[in-house]
């Protein structure tokens, strides 16, 4: 039978609590939102007469945390208008609601005797057979579902969000020891296709399986900072983005969560795993302890590892903790000459082993730092996974890095780790010993098209699960590849479906770009049915490639430009003007040239974390590929009899003009960069691709024709201009913009209106691409655009000027 | 020529825009019920003998649109007879209409006319909801002439030289002064009462009414103080210094006044309040329309055989403590003659109401005193000042 969920109870309103309560609204879940009701009056209260029995004082609690967790940033929910599928209550008057829930999930504070408590009222009011859940980050199942009913125990597990929900992709579920079995797949689905996370099934041992990796990852750098062998810069160096973990590192990340938290974690698992071969690493060094007692927490405090303050200049500057004195100086500059070898490495492998092979200090760090991981990760199989993937799962999707740390022994090899180990004086488990011995030399391979890991159990590769509903490119067989050029690949998908993946920098849209995409489209005219441009990189594309423009302009080759201009406006009216359908799959950033082809697509697959915006401006130009045209025909679409229709037109406008970008997939619908009835978000990362070709083959089947250019797009001539011309004179009066963003917003003004016609008129995409390509390249003849273009190439920030 | 002579006058308390108490109530209504109010404030008045109402309406569209003024006198005397019109010169709009009348009224043309205006800034956005700027104007560098006025306000605080500091101390007193007035009930013979009954949805999606009375000026803070107004960010500009707390506030009101020759004095048998001696109105750039009155008032006072001196009263429409400020420093006027009771900063500005308000207030203060020459005088959008002196009998 189906198990539906439409109606879910978050109880606890903490940080952890409101963001899992705004993640289900984001799902479109209807969500109740309770907390306990404050004992006392406050002092606005006590003014307004209130009473403790008044809602708006029982509320209180409740309310004041869900609008702290709303407004912090990054944004929690994907549209402000979300908020309202959340209904806040308390424990005294609005327990006994959750009898209409699908889903109960407690978030409260992490105590046994409170959460018994609550499970105990949970049990007397809930329906049967609805699922209750713990976010509990380790207090063991079966003490939390002691004395509850059986139907409560059938239906309990623990299901751990990461802080914050929205964002970090991990969702641990961990059934109960009477759990059924129905439950957890359900959970472990639910939290695939709907929550749009990674499922990792994880058993009942302290901290599970992200945490006790990561805080084991935190501790043992703990303890050689405290050795004083690195200082807290060069172990953020070290531990960034150079071996695929976020800009925060580590102690930035410890920032962000919390010390008390991180502690409580590291003091658990030390409390509770006994047998743990490194539980001393568990145990805290003393300069942790002291900064916890001066209340250094971190960003909830805002001082921690680093503290933040406003320099003699007005600027805001980051100071980095002496943990001799527990005070704030300035942040070192760090160099070390491996991480620029490893820079110039070509493929993971090359970079690893660069990374361990120096005789620096850097180098030091890696050998000792990996080796303690890698013997650390092959005792906790099966300790806490049975599965060395969920290992490398939960640490990717709960802590941001891009490889796992069974991943990382296979770049760094599998004898080399062993080696590294060895000569730190570490063991080496048998299951490693043996599965080397048997020529077993890499954790993972790829088999015709399909990863597979190799289970410590059976001895065998076996193929990870949930791959065969997904289409992963970056796993495709060789001999589905159709056509290539260096940074563009076209793929068969199969059922007739080809895809088009950028893989240049930031996958920003060049010559070699649009080359794939015009080769995509004729090959899918000749042979196939269907066509899907998605990739997997960090982002779907960062926009055209403004190197190239830059060069032409400086060079003043403006018959050239104005030749690439046509061609990159040809191909992308080809991705709606051809006889097979188009289905642009975007994520992350979609910025300008990007976001221009999806708004020419037939069809967009978004990801629910796409930011999507015409940003033009920012390099002091103008939407040029068609989406200055895209705009003002969506605008004109939109007329209504009657309608104030400058008004309507303004918004358009004002989305080029101001560069907006959307701040999820659901926002770029607001932003009109997306259109419903035809548009569609997807949470389920994994299922992008393979839904984006369902699409395809779903237009195709149903029968597509190539549609016809359009002609009777409606412009407002000068009634808009006039408008547009007033409304950019008093920003810039207002010393909001400035001379050349009001000369830019001139040029949309000029694009958006149809030129300065006496009256309304109907005109043709042909036209409006014109003026766009005018525009555009009288911008680029002006000094100011070509200063902020040089500054957007040099700094990766617009300049104002 | 004749005399203009004014027997009565009476207006609505201010409500704040758009959230405050008349934001449910129509314009057309809340004017109609002003003058019904009046009339009947006379036994035995023959309405049919009213020349005309003229009602003065800065955004003259939508609720307000369709010649107001002579839906308003359908909809307040109840008779067929008495046409309207719509007089439209922004914030001098309710002073603008006084004028006509007596204009009127001098030249025999009349002998009663109902003057005022009503505004429901509530109702209908400033600009009104289709502003479009002419092209042919703006693409030649005028675009100043579609200027939002809180950026004219910035272009007169940096050209006169006015400081934050001064605009917020004027602002606070302009707070003071009303809260202190409305403690001494100075308006209350001023204001009709209206009542409002609002239908709405509560909470459980159920029909409800809503009924309250309105009658003392919803504007004036009593929890405002210097550093609270220190507080508040620009809202017109970057770095600018004019803040919603230093600006007239948006508001809802209506007001009237009733103007006769003498004969019509004599056939009422009725003593009048007020004669209007005369009103002059001035153009300059539209950046800075601010000063307006810098123009205007010199203009009326030699046309009035007068010298600022001999005035004894003011009300200077507060559109923003930037430009009264830099009014008062160019003419060099004497501050505590004006404002008396409140300006629009604290009391609020209906636009079109405006004018025929501060008339109001100006005559009403002015008998209490036992005072003789009194001004009302203000800005106008698009670079105009006007000003018109009243003499009280």
């Amino acid at each position: 039978m189906n198990r539906n969920i439409s109606k879910v109870a978050v109880l606890g309103s903490g940080i952890m609590g409101s963001g899992i309560a705004c993640h289900f609204a984001n799902i479109g879940v209807e969500v109740l939102l309770l907390d306990i009701a404050p004992k006392e009056l406050n002092d606005k209260e006590i003014k307004q007469g209130l009473t403790l029995s008044d809602n708006i004082v029982k509320n209180r609690i409740v309310t004041e945390m869900f609008n702290r967790c709303i407004k912090s940033k990054p944004s929690p929910i994907f549209s402000k208008k979300f908020t309202n599928r959340v209904t806040l209550g308390n424990f005294d008057d609005d327990f006994a609601k959750i009898k209409d829930y699908d889903w109960i999930i407690e978030v409260v504070v992490e105590r046994l005797d409170i959460k018994k408590l609550i499970f105990e009222k949970v049990d007397k009011f809930r329906r049967e057979g609805t699922i209750v859940s713990s976010n509990t980050s380790g207090i063991p199942i079966k003490m939390m579902n002691e004395g509850r009913s059986d139907d409560f125990q059938k239906h309990f597990a623990v299901t751990h969000f990461f802080n914050p929900p929205r964002y970090l992709n991990l969702f641990e579920v961990v059934p109960g020891p009477n759990c059924n079995e129905e439950i957890t797949e359900f959970l472990m689905n639910y939290g695939e296709k709907f929550l749009g996370k990674t499922s990792v099934l994880a058993k009942d041992t302290p901290a599970f399986i992200g945490n006790r990796i990561g805080v084991f990852g935190i501790q043992s750098i703990l303890h050689e900072v405290d050795k004083g062998n690195y200082s807290i810069e060069e172990i953020d160096k070290l531990t960034g983005p150079v071996i695929g973990r976020p800009k925060s590192a580590t102690f930035r990340t410890a920032d962000v969560v919390g010390l008390d938290i991180m502690v409580h974690v590291a003091q658990g698992i030390y409390d509770n795993c006994k047998k743990d071969e490194n539980r001393e690493i568990f145990k805290l060094p003393d300069f942790v302890n002291n900064m916890i007692s001066k209340n250094l927490l971190g960003s909830k405090t805002k001082k921690g590892f680093y503290k933040k303050i406003t320099g003699d200049d007005g600027k805001s500057k980051i100071l980095s903790i002496d943990l001799k004195t527990l005070e704030y100086k300035d942040q070192e500059k760090v160099k070390f000459e491996t991480l620029e070898k490893a820079k110039k490495s070509k493929n993971k492998i090359d970079k690893y082993s660069v990374l361990i092979s120096g005789d620096d200090k850097a180098s030091n760090f890696y050998r000792s730092n990996f080796s303690k991981m890698f013997s650390y990760i092959q005792h906790r199989i099966p300790e806490i996974a049975d599965h060395i993937y969920q290992i490398d799962d939960a640490v990717k999707t709960g802590f941001g890095w891009s490889d796992g740390p069974f991943e990382i022994w296979d770049y760094v090899g599998i004898s080399k780790g062993v080696e590294l180990m060895k000569s730190a004086g570490l063991d080496v488990a048998d299951w490693i010993v043996d599965m080397k011995s048997n020529g077993n030399d890499s954790f993972y391979k790829n088999e015709r098209g399909f990863i597979t890991y190799y289970d410590k159990s059976t001895k065998k590769y076996v193929q990870k699960p949930g791959q065969e509903s997904y289409i992963y490119l970056k796993n495709l067989p060789s001999e589905k590849s159709i056509w290539s050029n260096e940074e563009c690949s076209i793929n068969d998908l199969g059922d007739g479906i080809i895809n088009i993946e950028f893989k240049s920098k930031m996958n920003s849209i060049n010559q070699n770009i649009l080359q794939g995409l015009n080769k995509g489209i004729d090959l899918a005219e000749e042979k196939y049915n269907g066509v899907v441009i998605g990739n997997e990189g960090q982002h779907f594309s960062a926009g055209a490639d403004i190197s190239m423009i830059f060069l032409m302009a400086v060079e003043q080759e403006y018959d050239e430009l104005h030749y690439a201009m046509k061609l990159f406006q040809d191909t992308m009216m080809r991705m709606r003007y051809s006889s097979i359908p188009v289905v642009a799959a975007p994520h992350g950033y979609t910025f300008g040239g990007a976001c221009e082809l999806c708004l020419h697509c037939d069809r967009v697959i978004a990801h629910a974390e796409t930011y999507v915006g015409l940003v033009e401006v920012g390099v002091g130009l103008i939407p040029g590929g068609g989406g200055t045209k895209e705009m003002t025909l969506r605008a004109s679409d939109q007329f209504r009899k009657n309608d104030v229709e400058v008004n309507l037109l303004q918004e358009y406008f004002l989305n080029i003009g101001m560069g907006k970008v959307s701040t999820s997939g659901y926002e770029g619908f607001d932003l009109n960069y997306f259109k419903k009835d035809k548009d569609q978000v997807i949470l389920n990362k994994k299922n992008q691709i393979n839904f984006a070709k369902q699409t395809a083959l779903n237009l195709h089947e149903a029968g597509y024709t190539k549609p016809i250019e359009r002609t009777d797009i409606k412009v407002l001539g000068q009634q808009a201009l006039g408008m547009f011309y007033v409304g950019a004179d008093s920003m810039l009066a207002g010393g909001y913009i400035s001379d050349h963003d009001k000369n830019i917003a001139k040029k949309i003004a000029n694009v958006i209106s149809g030129g300065n016609l006496s009256q309304q008129s109907f005109v043709s995409e042909q036209y409006l691409l014109e003026l766009e390509r005018e525009a555009f390249l009288s911008l680029c003849g002006e000094r100011k655009t070509l200063e902020r273009i040089q500054y957007m190439l040099k700094n990766g920030k617009p300049l104002r000027n | 020529m004749n005399d203009a002579y004014i027997i009565k006058g009476y207006r609505t308390a201010v409500g704040k825009a758009p959230r405050g108490f008349f934001r449910f109530k129509r314009p057309d209504e809340l004017a109609a019920e002003t003058i019904e109010f009046m009339i009947n404030q006379i036994d035995g008045f023959d309405k049919s003998t009213i020349d005309d109402v003229i009602v003065g309406n800065a955004m003259p569209e939508a609720e307000q649109g369709l010649n107001v003024g002579r839906l308003i006198s359908l909809m307040g005397l109840k008779i067929d007879d008495v046409p309207g019109v719509t007089v439209n010169r922004y914030c001098a709009s309710g002073l603008e209409t006084i004028a006509i009348a007596a204009a009127k009224i001098k030249s025999g043309m009349a002998d009663c006319i109902i003057a005022g205006g009503v505004e429901s800034m509530s109702f209908i956005p400033m600009g009104g909801y289709k502003p479009v700027p002419g092209y042919n104007i703006v693409s030649k560098g005028n675009e100043d002439y579609y200027w939002g006025m809180g950026l004219t306000a910035e272009q007169v605080a940096k050209d006169y030289n006015i400081k934050r500091e001064d605009q917020d101390i004027f602002a606070f007193n302009s707070h003071q002064k009303a809260l202190k007035a409305i403690e001494e009930d100075r308006f209350k013979n001023q204001i009709v009462p209206i009542k409002i009954d609002e239908i709405y949805l509560d909470n459980n999606n159920k029909k409800q009414t809503r009924s309250f009375n309105c009658n003392i000026d919803e504007g004036p803070r009593k929890d405002t103080s210097i550093e609270a107004l220190n507080k508040l960010r620009p809202v017109f500009a970057n770095n600018g210094s004019v803040t919603a707390g230093n600006s007239s506030q948006m508001s809802d009101g209506a007001a009237f006044l009733m103007i006769v020759s003498e004969n019509y004095l004599k056939k009422l048998n009725i003593d009048p309040v007020a004669r209007f001696v005369n009103y002059s109105v001035a153009g300059l750039p539209p950046k800075i329309m601010g000063v307006g009155p810098v123009k205007a008032i010199p203009k009326v006072l030699e046309k009035s055989n007068l010298k600022l001196n001999d005035i004894e009263l003011i009300e200077l429409n507060e559109a923003f403590a930037s430009q009264s400020l830099a009014v008062l420093n160019e003419l060099n006027i004497n501050n505590d003659i004006v404002n008396v009771n409140g300006g629009a900063i604290a009391l609020g500005h209906p636009l079109g109401c405006t004018g025929a308000k501060l008339s109001i207030q100006l005559i009403d203060e002015m008998q209490k005193r036992n005072l003789k020459y009194g001004m009302v005088t203000m800005c106008v959008g698009t670079g105009q000042g006007a000003a018109g002196i009243f003499e009280i009998l």
